[in-house]
């Protein structure tokens, strides 16, 4: 569904990331660990088209999408959430999720009439309230929630575009261990064919949620394999001690 | 994203009485003034719509303002079209022009989008000025107003002029709401709140805003076809850059992203200019000094003030309970 084959990204000397080769199949989970600075969500950026990689090829769907600019490789399916909430603050949550479907459904640019009244956009503005425990939250205001709550409303949005893969970079960050906790549930109950990729540092829910794990460190692949796996790598642990040149 | 709150019905309400009673009852100079601000409020309202909903600051609708009125000159005295299909014509021309550079500007942001729709208009006023079919620095005369007297109306009638000027911006507003509320006009608004999000969740952002800013061009347009059409004579001075400068003043003035302020700005603009023109030539400083006045208070214009002073009374009434007490009491 989404792969990528030896992205290679320098910012001046800094090489970000090396060759990373990575392919997802339709309906998997993968996780991203690595430490900060490890090139994540560099990775992230190229394969959303944020940045361009210096080489390497970007396929989503079986189609080179390289070349492609942020929009249309949205349009094809490549969504994403921010590890920093990007919502829109001054609306409320059910019109946050609004201006996502409206784009899927081709009503964000009719003139004469509002994306919100469309039943299309509704149901899928439902659908995701529904999936990610906003129902609640629907006619609140971004800045009138929580920030647990906006973290959930960060997916709900990049959800509502029926995408066929989802990048999450730390959908955790920022809230407590009981929320994590049921932002573990909300990952493991979204549809089945849906393929994740998602960049997190709670252990706990990367091994909860993935069926693959890949660990960067310095903008390379050094670990790519089942979450067992991962458990037992001595060279994961070294790289969360902080011992990685000694390894 | 746009919405009528009762205030702001409340205050279309008056804007309408006042403009109603003032073409009822005034004479010939207070008629001039009444459509003056009329045509103002068209303008500014063009722009709200852009600077207001999407952080399109521009410093062109002056110049789109001063295409409609060229172009329906042009076309209804060198061209000879009637003046409906010159009036169409030159509408859709400035929509058209409009969206063009919405287009090309869309990439630019802040102080550079300022600085591309300002040399846009110049662009246009330079070649305005030396070009010969446009009658260079001379401008153009002779220019007919729409002939509605078929329908037993006499445009040519002051009073009618002013009242046809009214329906107009009534016809405008309503068209700017429908635009705002509608799914192009959340994306735009969606736009300037997030930009990166926008088009990360797969909108082509140039295009929305490029066709939002050659709908603002259009009703620019119309302003610039009443214009013409108010004065029967048009110079390059229309598409001046001040008259941008100006109308982005009456916009702040008034309460930007309120659409209902900037008519309230109008209003207030070309009332003090006529008042205090006629007690000083440095009216110029005394308008100066109360923008400055408004910007300094933190205020959203005149309109933001007063929506911002209503919130605030009647968040103080819901909680205060003696207050309501007080209330249930009386």
């Amino acid at each position: 569904m989404l792969e990528t084959r030896n992205l290679d990204k320098s910012f001046g000397a800094v090489h970000v990331t090396r060759r990373v080769s990575l392919k997802l199949e339709r309906g998997e989970r993968r996780v991203i660990l690595g430490p900060n600075g490890a090139g994540k969500t560099t990775l992230f950026n190229q394969l959303v088209g944020e940045l361009t990689p210096d080489s390497g090829r970007v396929h989503l769907a079986g189609e080179d999408v390289t070349a492609l600019p942020v929009a249309k490789r949205a349009r094809q399916g490549l969504s994403r959430s921010y590890q920093k909430n990007t919502l829109f603050d001054g609306l409320t949550v059910e019109e946050n999720l609004g201006l996502a479907a409206a784009i899927y459904t081709g009503n964000a640019t009719r003139i004469w009439s509002d994306s919100l009244g469309k039943a299309e956009v509704r149901e899928i503005v439902r659908d995701v309230a529904n999936q990610v425990d906003l129902m609640p939250f629907l006619h609140a205001k971004v800045s009138e929630i929580s920030y647990g709550v906006r973290r959930q409303l960060e997916v709900g949005v990049a959800l509502a575009t029926r995408p066929l893969v989802l990048l999450m970079d730390e959908p955790t960050s920022g809230v407590g261990p009981e929320m994590a906790k049921g932002f573990h549930d909300l990952l493991n109950n979204l549809p089945r064919d849906l393929t994740l990729l998602i960049i997190e540092h709670d252990m706990d829910l990367a091994f909860d949620v993935a069926d693959t794990i890949t660990v960067l460190n310095y903008g390379e692949v050094v670990f790519d394999g089942l979450p067992d796996a991962a458990r037992g790598s001595d060279l994961l642990k070294e790289i969360y001690l902080g011992s990685w040149e000694d390894a | 994203m746009f919405r009528h709150t009762p205030l702001r019905y409340a205050a279309l309400v008056l804007l309408a009485s006042a403009a109603l009673f003032q073409a009822f009852t005034a004479q010939y100079f207070g008629l001039e003034i009444l459509t003056e601000i009329l045509i103002l409020a068209m303008l500014v309202l063009a722009l709200d719509m852009v600077a207001g909903f999407g952080g399109m600051v521009s410093l062109c609708h002056g110049a789109l303002m001063g295409v409609g009125a060229y172009g329906y000159a042009v076309l209804s005295t060198t061209a000879g079209l009637t003046p409906p299909v010159a009036m169409g014509a030159a509408v859709a021309i400035t929509a058209g022009l409009s969206w063009i550079i919405g287009a090309i500007c869309s990439r630019s942001h802040g102080i550079y989008f300022i600085m591309a729709t300002l040399a846009f208009g110049q662009m246009a006023y330079s070649y305005v000025f030396e070009a010969p079919i446009f009658g260079g620095d001379d401008g153009l005369g002779g220019i007919e107003r729409l002939d509605l007297s078929v329908v037993g109306i006499d445009l040519n009638d002051t009073r009618t002029f002013a009242l046809f000027c009214l329906v107009a911006l009534a016809a405008m507003y309503g068209l700017a709401v429908v635009i705002l509320r509608s799914g192009l006009g959340r994306s735009f608004s969606g736009v300037m709140h997030n930009e990166q999000r926008m088009r990360a969740l797969g909108l082509t952002v140039w295009r929305v805003k490029a066709d939002v800013f050659g709908l603002s061009g259009m009703i620019a347009g119309v302003a610039g076809v009443l214009a013409a059409q108010h004065i029967m004579y048009i110079s390059p001075g229309l598409m001046a850059w001040t008259v941008s400068g100006e109308a982005l003043v009456v916009v702040i003035l008034g309460g930007l992203g309120t659409l209902v302020g900037p008519l309230v700005g109008a209003a207030v603009f070309v009332v003090l200019k006529h008042e205090l023109s006629s007690l000083t030539t440095h009216w110029h400083l005394i308008v100066g000094v109360i923008l400055i006045g408004v910007v300094m208070s933190r205020a959203n214009g005149i309109f933001g003030f007063i929506e911002d002073f209503v919130a605030a009374r009647s968040k103080s009434a819901n909680t205060n309970p003696k207050a309501r007490e007080g209330t249930k009491d009386a």
